[in-house]
């Protein structure tokens, strides 16, 4: 890993919290109030207190493998770009001029060698460093200082080729961020020793919904699979979704408000995608994985499982869909969407979840459209007044943790479980709670 | 094919007749009526759009880039299962659609009894009570005769959109 605290940025001022926080948010009576997906204060506090703060998901390296390729992305709603340099080193630059702010860079990907402002040609180098200007001469006659006048940078941080960025001096280094989350994430980041890559670039859609709500769906609640979902696995596989209850082994798994849920059924979440090519892969592979991962992780490969990392990166392990929430108001997101594969898996195997993915779970997927659906009306709803302050069940699960068990985070008995989910919304509260890094407390070992 | 050789009014009318029945078909939720008019060799393709510089080689989107439809037959037939499940919750009340076909041109195609066809569409959904969507976009179709009648054969479809301005599509274009 790398970590550089390059940034030139100024911090923002630090707002109090929200005064009726408990009230919006118990995890320890397992409630919450629908106010939590519907208020312009909220939100603005989550900008600030989450987005601005938190070490948050812009890229997989292999999008950017030259030097000047480029992808551009949003921390919260701060635009930026993900930038590759001579060095091969990575840099996140607010894709802002430093003179009147106007965008640098409009295209999503590329391959540069600097970025020009189109306002007044200030000419920024692919490190965002500025070179120069239209009429550069009155600017020296004024006394000017190019070296002050770069492109602002954020923090840059990597695990196993996926790229994060904050904007939080005070932050926790990603290692520490992500805590003994790795072990899970390394079932899809490390089961070959190729690695892997992103293929197909993004696809991106438009939901009127909190942002919560959607990552949450994968912090840990398999539950709505096999009721919201039961069209779409009729559809691909002639029959229910694997019944999760009847699962012989399953987890939920968190730290730091990030979570891991799955089963050992290897091919679980695979399976849906109704592509045999695929299985085979899994069946296949599971076996080499078991080298690098042990016998445990390697039957998680495609098995029933889903993740969030704190806040809004997700993942769908065999079906392979990567997602950004982008939050875009208190009740509206962005979903930026990729698929993962192993770099070394056969073309005809990354081409099968290519198009798997795109069947299930993207803007035409069978099963996305009814996640949509329920997103939107779990936001709208909380519009009127009154439902606002209406309490929200999320207690399922409490007292399932496990204290016998080697693996590691906060472990808990069964997938159909709420745990994850009260653990991300305490995260959520804590950081709304807390003014600066070092006030966050650690909640890990202690919840239920 | 650079070349586009005009064919004879009644073939165009015929062409013209398919797409608009196409469409009403898919406005009153005949999907299995949609299928017969589909060729089971079909490639329906709606690739994502990229918003990248006009140098840039790779274009506004490409076959390996990730699609919103990139189907064959048996695609077609499992989304088309699922619009029919009792358990596809969303879909009931059922959304309702409006295809408006325009701009129509038919040429001949590459191979006897083939046509091939540009349209422009705008869909128009709404759902619940105030929901609205609106796509448009241009299709470039194949259309090839099969048995006693046309089929599609391919379909590609191009909407302006880089970031879809809605969450879904849960209708054919």
């Amino acid at each position: 890993m790398m970590d550089k605290p390059t940034t030139t940025l100024k911090a923002i001022e630090s707002t109090p919290p929200l005064a009726d926080l408990d009230r919006i948010c118990d995890m320890q009576e397992g409630r919450m109030a629908g106010k939590i997906f519907w208020d312009s204060e909220i939100y603005e506090q989550e900008l600030e207190k989450i987005f601005a703060r938190c070490w948050l998901f812009v890229a997989h390296e292999s999008q950017i493998p030259e030097p000047g390729d480029y992808v551009a992305t949003t921390l919260g709603e701060d635009e930026v770009l993900v930038v590759r340099q001579k060095d091969r080193s990575i840099k996140v630059l607010i894709n802002a001029c430093p003179h009147r702010g106007n965008k640098v860079c409009f295209a999503e990907a590329g391959n540069a060698r600097g970025f020009i402002c189109n306002y007044h040609g200030w000419a920024f180098g692919p490190d965002g460093a500025l070179r120069g200007m239209h009429e550069s001469g009155v600017y020296e006659q004024s006394g000017f200082d190019k070296s002050r006048q770069g492109l602002r940078e954020a923090r840059v941080d990597s695990y196993k080729g996926l790229v994060f960025a904050t904007f939080a001096a005070d932050a926790p280094s990603l290692a520490d961020y992500l805590g003994p989350m790795t072990w899970y994430l390394d079932v899809i980041l490390d089961n070959d020793e190729g690695g892997t890559e992103f293929i197909g670039g993004c696809i991106r859609s438009t939901y009127e919904c909190n942002w919560k709500i959607a990552a949450e769906n994968f912090v840990g609640d398999i539950l709505h699979a096999g009721w919201t979902h039961d069209s779409a696995a009729q559809a691909m596989l002639g029959g229910s979704v694997t019944k999760v209850s009847e699962l012989p082994e399953s987890y939920q798994v968190n730290w730091n408000g990030h979570g891991y849920e799955f089963a050992r059924d290897l091919v679980g979440n695979a399976a849906v995608l109704g592509e045999s090519a695929i299985n085979k892969y899994l069946h296949l592979h599971s076996p080499k994985a078991a080298e690098r991962l042990g016998e445990f992780r390697a039957r998680m490969l495609g098995a029933v499982s889903s993740f969030t990392v704190f806040p809004n990166f997700s993942f769908l392990p065999g079906q392979n869909t990567v997602r950004v929430w982008q939050p875009r108001g208190p009740n509206k997101i962005e979903l930026y969407t990729w698929v993962i594969v192993n770099r070394n898996a056969p073309a005809e195997v990354k081409e099968k979840w290519r198009r798997g993915a795109m069947m299930t779970f993207s803007p035409t997927g069978v099963f996305e459209m009814d996640d949509g659906e329920n997103w939107e009306y779990c936001t709208k709803t909380s519009r009127g007044k009154v439902t606002r302050y209406q309490d929200l069940y999320v207690g399922l699960g409490m007292n399932s943790r496990l204290s016998d068990t080697e693996l590691p985070g906060n472990v808990f008995r069964g997938q159909l479980n709420e745990a994850n989910a009260r653990a991300y919304y305490q995260r959520w509260k804590d950081l709304l709670q807390a003014r600066t890094w070092a006030e966050v407390p650690d909640r890990n070992g202690k919840l239920d | 094919m650079n070349t586009l050789e005009l064919v004879t009014l009644e073939e165009e009318r015929a062409v013209q007749a398919f797409l608009l029945r196409e469409a009403r078909l898919l406005d009153e939720d005949r999907w299995d009526d949609w299928l017969l008019m589909v060729s089971e060799r079909i490639h329906y393709w709606m690739p994502g759009i990229e918003n990248r510089r006009r140098e840039d080689a790779r274009g506004g989107f490409n076959a390996e880039h990730m699609a919103l439809f990139d189907d064959g037959y048996r695609e077609l037939q499992r989304r088309v299962a699922r619009f029919k499940q009792p358990s596809a919750w969303a879909e009931d009340p059922p959304t309702r659609n409006v295809h408006l076909i325009s701009n129509i041109e038919v040429y001949a195609g590459e191979n006897p009894g083939e046509y091939r066809a540009f349209s422009c569409f705008v869909n128009v959904r709404s759902r619940g009570l105030d929901e609205q969507y609106q796509i448009a976009g241009r299709r470039e179709d194949v259309l090839c005769r099969e048995g006693d009648g046309l089929k599609l054969l391919s379909r590609r479809i191009l909407i302006p959109n880089a970031t879809l301005p809605c969450k879904n599509i849960n209708t054919f274009l």
